[in-house]
């Protein structure tokens, strides 16, 4: 496989760039077209250099991690380019809902201990996001989603400050009272949240012009199709993991692994155990909030039933079919998200249930459920853990042949 | 005072009361889990739901209501023996979260297996006690046949369960089972057996709650006419303490009540938001619960 | 009778016990000594079936008592008062009695009053939680809990462990007591090595995990190069 290395020969990168500028312009109709096409793949050949290059990991981790962001969204959104609405849309959803993973995989990752409540701090996020941009329909996204992170953490640290300063399950019980009651809460500030019913956004948000005189040909999928929404999430998305792969690898996400493995020790080496235990939970609520808006932002509403204790059991089945407590289970649970209702109606197919029928609506929830208990027994890092454990197993395999 | 605020409070009292006891018993059944294997059980609804499916909805056209009640107690046994020998008992020692997350898969697959089975429309139970309002001097007060039924129910069970655990020598054992499981077995005790018994036990008394809660003439049975108990009994362990069986008794009784008076006198939306605030204000004053003794931290 | 045969017992990679063999005699008191670590508290761990050996075989009176669960063996007659005691401190005196006698065929009420009498402390506090009491006291309520089974084994892991040598010599002369007038076999593991060889008839001294003497009392006592090496008893 040494031949894939070629971020060691500068050589090999600067002909294929040129190779590939070539391509795109002969390909393409428009030069514009053909402009884009070039940087996108200039952009992933760059991005793929730089992480094969000699000892970047250890050297630049963070080097590394960036490029590695900027190579996998750069692929994504040339891809949004050719795919159906449809799939965008389920791209969308599915990159939403692997941010929201990505927050609960920190917080038993870095803590140890678990939210049954993401889906509900999901519907706070999606609520804050479509209220304000009802209230100022002006602000930029950017924004918006900003407060609604900020408005997530901050109910985060409202429930988690008392349970996070316990010891074993008052977090997950808390947790899953919210999650509960949060149907209730948005009844009671029915004016505010729109009750059940809930809240459209003022206006479907328009790409910027510039980018839409941009593409000459393509226009309407910009304008009319989810593929501008889905791009946006995708960034976002990129950004979040990101920024939580470096929270991960930072003195503080050790020093929360090591709260989890070991709490004594932990203490004694000066760790703030209830303030790493706060933190912890506050990202995963505000990331999970993250999520929610992405959500009112790609379906232009907020239907708060939505964000019922079924979709928090839904979060959490998926991060740990995933892998809790790792970065790739939040990605792998996100797009096993993006698919699961094809799966589940596939099966009903293919089983013959009726589709109306009771079995067939209880579906989803058992097969989730069960997932959830089989794979805590039997393998409880999830798909992540079991490829990473074959992969090791491999790698010391072949070291010592 | 004025007679009509008077009689007001006396039904919300006695209103509270009914829903207190049912909090309590809920709180007592997951106290009984946690003391002896040291799992909070998100199942605990969902177990004896099934338990009472079987009794009393299956059952329902052969026997009347006492034999139904004795079909759905013997099932709860069952189902609380069988889990814990089957599943839960690969989850002592894990990393806390494991059971947490097996036991809400649980509680999953169940409701959806019930929903599946049973569909999700309410299943009345016939019961012999009647649901309206007593009478005193010509006006409702907030207790019928019924609500004494379950008070006079879950009274009963509590005694039960506090006579069992302190004065007789199974009490003994499973006390002591929970606290010092090693030294027990030097002893003799059959420790295993001991942890296997409280999932009885408490699914007995699971089962003996969710009758109560279905039989209600206004709720029935659903899948889910235990989420939100749970939510509530949950509230009332956590806050007079895991460990403490008198302590959740007591706290459920009293959010029951002052439930009663929050949906009364101000608005029944804010019911869930105020137990959330008990739950939190009792956490940061009392982080081991108001009813625990010593500051006794499982690690 | 315990015969104790090839037992090898190990933590993952630390071996705690390699082929140690002795025997304990009915109506003796049989002496396991050792520094920290040596293995002790694991040899009667593994004799009263907490830990599985890895191999060797322990036998009570010509019965295997290999892969038999711990309350299986404790129902057996083979009493043991662990390591820091055991006393479960949220009981009561009465209570942690009371759970000793559970197997016991004699009767309850009985069986507390010959313990009272035979610990006065006990009877006056009994009502008291077993956190409240004294280290020494704790140590009477640990042995009462363990006789009032009527035990034929008596397995003792440091009892003299934080007691004042008032105490201790006490402790020991009412376990010299004991083993003669109930006919128990008795294994005291002490570290405390010299007041345990004063009441003890056999000895076995361990390093390592390994059986490095095995002889009668008097004799270990007298061992010079036992003495100073293994035993710490240097004058
Ligand atoms: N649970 C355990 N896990 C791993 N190693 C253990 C465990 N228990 C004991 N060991 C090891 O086995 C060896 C023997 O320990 P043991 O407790 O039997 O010694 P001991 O003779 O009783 O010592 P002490 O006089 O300090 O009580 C030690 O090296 C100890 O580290
Ligand atoms: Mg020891």
């Amino acid at each position: 496989m040494d031949w894939l290395r070629f971020g060691r020969r500068p050589i090999i990168t600067t002909a294929l760039v040129a190779a590939a500028v070539v391509v795109a312009v002969v390909t393409t109709s428009t030069v514009r077209d053909g402009v884009a096409v070039s940087i996108a793949l200039a952009v992933a050949i760059a991005g793929v250099a730089t992480l094969t290059s000699k000892g970047i990991r250890a050297t630049h981790p963070a080097l590394a991690r960036a490029a590695l962001t900027v190579t996998a969204v750069d692929v994504a959104l040339f891809a949004t380019y050719f795919f159906s609405a449809t799939t965008n849309f389920n791209l969308a959803i599915g990159a939403a809902m692997s941010i929201v993973l990505l927050g609960l995989s920190f917080l038993t990752g870095a803590s140890g201990q678990i939210s049954l409540g993401n889906g509900a701090f999901m519907g706070v996020g999606a609520l804050i996001m479509a209220i304000w941009a009802n209230h100022h329909a002006t602000t930029p996204i950017a924004i918006t989603l900003l407060i609604a992170v900020v408005g997530g953490a901050f109910v985060g640290l409202l429930l988690g400050l008392p349970a996070t300063r316990l010891r074993g399950p008052y977090l997950a019980g808390m947790t899953l009272a919210f999650a509960v009651a949060f149907t209730g809460i948005v009844n009671t500030f029915s004016s505010w949240t729109g009750g059940d019913a809930g809240l459209q956004l003022p206006s479907a948000a328009p790409a910027p012009h510039w980018l839409v005189s941009f593409f000459s040909a393509q226009t309407s999928l910009f304008t009319t199709g989810t593929m501008w929404l889905t791009d946006i999430t995708i960034v976002v998305t990129g950004v979040a993991f990101f920024f939580m792969a470096n929270l991960f690898a930072s003195r503080t996400g050790r020093a929360m692994r090591l709260i989890r493995d070991n709490d004594v020790a932990a203490e004694l080496v000066g760790v703030s155990l209830p303030r790493a235990r706060v933190i912890a939970f506050i990202v995963s609520s505000a990331y999970a909030a993250l999520g929610g808006a992405l959500w009112t932002l790609i379906n232009n509403s907020v239907s708060p039933p939505t964000y019922s204790f079924a979709l928090s059991v839904t979060i959490l089945s998926l991060i740990v079919i995933g892998g809790i407590g790792t970065i790739p289970g939040a990605l792998i649970g996100g797009l096993i998200y993006a698919y699961s209702t094809n799966v589940i109606s596939w099966i009903t197919t293919q089983t013959g249930l009726n589709p109306q029928g009771n079995f067939a609506s209880q579906l989803n929830g058992i097969i989730f459920g069960g997932l959830l208990i089989v794979t805590m027994l039997f393998a409880p890092m999830g798909i992540a853990g079991a490829v990473r454990r074959l992969w090791v197993h491999r790698r010391t395999k072949t070291a010592l042949e | 005072m004025d007679p009509f605020l008077t009689s007001r409070i006396v039904s919300d009292i006695l209103g509270g009361l009914t829903n207190g006891v049912i909090y309590g018993l809920v709180a007592l059944s997951l106290v009984l889990i946690w003391r002896s294997t040291g799992i909070l059980n998100f199942a605990q609804g969902a177990m004896p739901m099934i338990a009472t499916y079987i009794g009393m909805v299956v059952f329902a056209h052969e026997f009347s209501y006492w034999p139904c009640v004795a079909i759905s107690l013997v099932v709860g046994f069952a189902i609380g023996g069988g889990t814990e020998r089957l599943l839960v008992r690969h989850l002592y020692g894990k990393p806390e979260i494991n059971p947490i997350v097996v036991m809400v898969g649980f509680l999953i697959v169940l409701e959806g297996v019930a929903a599946a089975v049973w569909s999700t429309e309410p299943r009345g139970i016939v019961n012999p006690f009647s649901p309206i309002d007593f009478q005193l001097g010509g006006k409702p007060i907030a207790m019928s046949a019924f609500s004494l039924y379950e008070v006079i129910t879950a009274m009963v069970v509590m005694t039960l369960v506090a006579v069992l655990f302190r004065y007789t020598k199974l009490g003994l054992q499973l006390r002591a089972s929970a606290l010092a499981p090693e030294v027990s077995r030097l002893l003799g005790v059959r420790v295993s057996r001991m942890l296997t018994l409280g999932w009885v036990l408490s699914m007995g008394v699971g089962t003996i709650t969710t009758i109560l809660v279905a039989s209600n003439f206004f709720t029935g049975l659903t899948p889910q006419v235990m989420d939100g108990i749970f939510a509530f009994g949950f509230i009332a362990a956590a806050v007079g303490g895991l460990d403490s069986p008198v302590g959740a008794i007591i706290s459920g009784i009293c959010i029951g009540i002052i439930l009663q008076f929050v949906g009364d006198f101000l608005n029944s939306n804010y019911i869930i938001l105020v137990a959330l605030g008990i739950l939190i204000v009792s956490l940061m004053v009392r982080p081991n619960g108001l009813f625990t003794k010593s500051s006794v931290r499982r690690v | 009778m315990i015969v104790v045969e090839g037992l090898s017992v190990s933590f993952g990679a630390v071996q705690a016990l390699r082929d140690v063999s002795f025997e304990a005699q009915t109506g003796k008191i049989t002496a396991v000594l050792g520094s920290n670590g040596a293995g002790k508290t694991t040899l009667l761990r593994t004799i009263s079936g907490l830990k599985e050996p890895a191999s060797g075989s322990v036998m009570l009176n010509e019965r295997s008592l290999l892969h038999v669960k711990p309350e299986n063996i404790a129902r057996l007659g083979v009493g043991h008062v662990p390591e820091g005691r055991g006393v479960i401190g949220e009981f009561t005196v009465e209570e942690n009695l009371r759970l000793g006698a559970m197997m016991a065929k004699v009767n309850l009420s009985a069986g507390l009053e010959e313990q009272y009498e035979r610990f006065p402390v006990l009877g006056e506090r009994r009502k008291q939680h077993a956190a409240k009491l004294s280290g020494g006291e704790r140590q009477m309520l640990a042995m009462a809990r363990a006789l009032i089974a009527q035990p034929s084994v008596l397995l003792l892991d440091e009892p003299s462990l934080g007691l004042a040598p008032l105490v201790t010599s006490q402790l020991m002369h009412s376990i010299h007591d004991l083993c003669a007038t109930k006919n128990l076999t008795v294994i005291l593991v002490e570290q405390n090595a010299s007041t345990a060889l004063r009441i003890s008839d056999h000895a076995v001294v361990l390093h390592l995990g390994s059986v490095v003497a095995n002889d009668v009392a008097s004799k270990i006592a007298a061992d010079e190069d036992l003495r100073r090496y293994y035993l710490g008893m240097v004058e």
